[in-house]
């Protein structure tokens, strides 16, 4: 690994990120539509919901447009990483073909775009966690905005790794579609985890400790070092997985 | 004069349609050599076998360490400037800054498209953009240089300074492998062979 062409990969992916307007445009808006969608849509009706990851049995009561705000922020973020991871690993894959063919090597590339992926998803966690905090006021803003990262490192690398599995984009879209729908889309709204069965089918998916980890900084005075921990667990588990399968599928036989 | 590229009896097949038999290829330091064929007779395969971006299923390849390689299709980074490929790709090669500052001004110059080295590839005409394909496959010296389809979208006048630039290159001992449906400057070739069957003739 030469540190130094992991820096110029780093660069050049960043710069070609920025250069998207329309999909920095997108990243800013898409976000601010699902909390308007929220403000406009939900009520303040208390609800009664439990912490599921705590330890002791903790019940509290939260506005459901508290509950709904905090949700769509995790789900949000959720979404926009791992399409964009997705997108960083297939766009222009037979020029990255091209730099391995010319001495680069797959991994080194890789962490380059990982790291790129990394700067987007901190700005996009500021970002989400500050119009999150502007909508509803959270009780822990720093690590609400942590356990946003951490649903977009768990999800990036996600999207990393699809996209190092999957050749086609329509396949991959569908993939992120599948699970991410399923888990920060819908089976971890802590409402309806609360009434689920089977719940622990639920708590061994990839977003319930980024998502236990927003609930806790928003709500609550408990620590959410614990779910955020696990959280990156999931993400260097997806990362080493890519890795693997990118280095597999993209190295030369020379 | 020594061997920078050998392919020993290569077979490919996808599924049922066997592409290469057997097929052996040796190029030696300094010359020129041709590979013409239909549509749908191999030459891509034996291309991407010969650079490494497929494994045969049977035989092998032994190319020089500093190979050049230019895609038909243009393999460029739409959103990058043209000085930020040779930064990216001269990191590639694991050249100096000094080495690839002068590789660079040398190539823009002499394929004349220096006053595009701010503009970005999706700005550029298809000839100006195969230019840079092309110059980012010169870029460290290679040793052996493989070409598919090297001229398509070159106007007159780069036509003729690819083919002088290709007399320069094996006069400093670089071998080149043109890959193409049909040959024009078929006298300036030492071989030019025809794949056929999964074979070159």
């Amino acid at each position: 690994m030469n540190w130094n062409r992991v820096g110029i990969g780093f660069a050049m992916t960043l710069r070609m990120l920025l250069r998207r307007q329309i999909v920095l445009l997108l990243l800013a808006v898409i976000p601010a539509v699902f909390l308007g969608i929220v403000k406009i849509t939900s009520t303040d009706r208390p609800l009664p919901f439990r912490l599921a990851s705590l330890t002791e049995e903790t019940f509290i009561t939260i506005p459901e447009a508290g509950i709904n705000f905090v949700f769509f922020a995790v789900a949000s973020v959720g979404f926009l990483l791992s399409f964009l991871a997705l997108n960083i690993i297939q766009k222009d894959k037979h020029v990255t073909r091209r730099l391995i063919l010319c001495g680069y090597s797959p991994n080194e590339l890789l962490i380059a775009k990982l790291a790129a992926l990394l700067v987007i998803m901190v700005l996009i966690a500021l970002y989400v966690g500050l119009l999150t905090d502007q909508l509803y006021e959270v009780r822990h803003p720093a690590q609400f905005v942590l356990s946003l990262m951490s649903i977009g490192l768990v999800y990036g690398c996600y999207g990393l790794l699809v996209g190092s599995l999957i050749r086609g984009e329509l396949e991959g879209i569908l993939l992120i579609v599948l699970l991410v729908n399923i888990d920060v889309g819908w089976l971890q709204n802590p409402l309806f985890y609360e009434g689920a069965q089977n719940q622990v089918l639920i708590r061994y998916l990839p977003g319930y400790f980024p998502s236990q980890a927003s609930v806790i900084s928003a709500f609550t005075d408990y620590s959410s070092q614990t779910a955020l921990g696990t959280s990156c667990l999931f993400g260097v588990g997806f990362l080493l997985l890519s890795l693997f399968i990118y280095y597999r599928t993209m190295k030369i036989h020379r | 004069m020594g061997l920078v590229l050998r392919a020993e009896n290569l077979y490919k097949s996808f599924g049922k349609k066997k592409v290469l038999r057997g097929l052996s290829l040796q190029v030696e330091a300094g010359t020129l050599c041709g590979i013409v064929g239909e549509n749908g007779s191999g030459k891509s395969t034996l291309l991407k076998i010969l650079v490494g971006e497929w494994r045969p299923q049977q035989g092998l390849v032994r190319a020089a360490d500093r190979l050049g390689y230019c895609p038909q299709r243009v393999a460029l980074f739409p959103q990058l400037t043209v000085e930020e490929h040779f930064r990216y790709f001269g990191a590639a090669y694991r050249m100096s800054v000094a080495e690839r500052d002068q590789r660079q001004a040398h190539l823009l110059e002499y394929f004349n498209f220096g006053k595009y080295l701010k503009d970005r590839v999706a700005h550029l005409s298809g000839g100006t953009a195969q230019k840079l394909n092309l110059s980012l496959a010169l870029l460290h010296r290679p040793e052996v240089l493989v070409l598919d389809e090297p001229y398509s979208g070159f106007d007159w006048d780069t036509h003729q300074r690819f083919w002088a630039y290709v007399s320069q290159l094996r006069e400093v001992g670089c071998a080149i492998l043109v890959v193409s449906h049909f040959i024009t400057e078929k006298h300036l070739f030492d071989r030019i062979y025809e794949l056929k069957n999964g074979q070159l003739q």
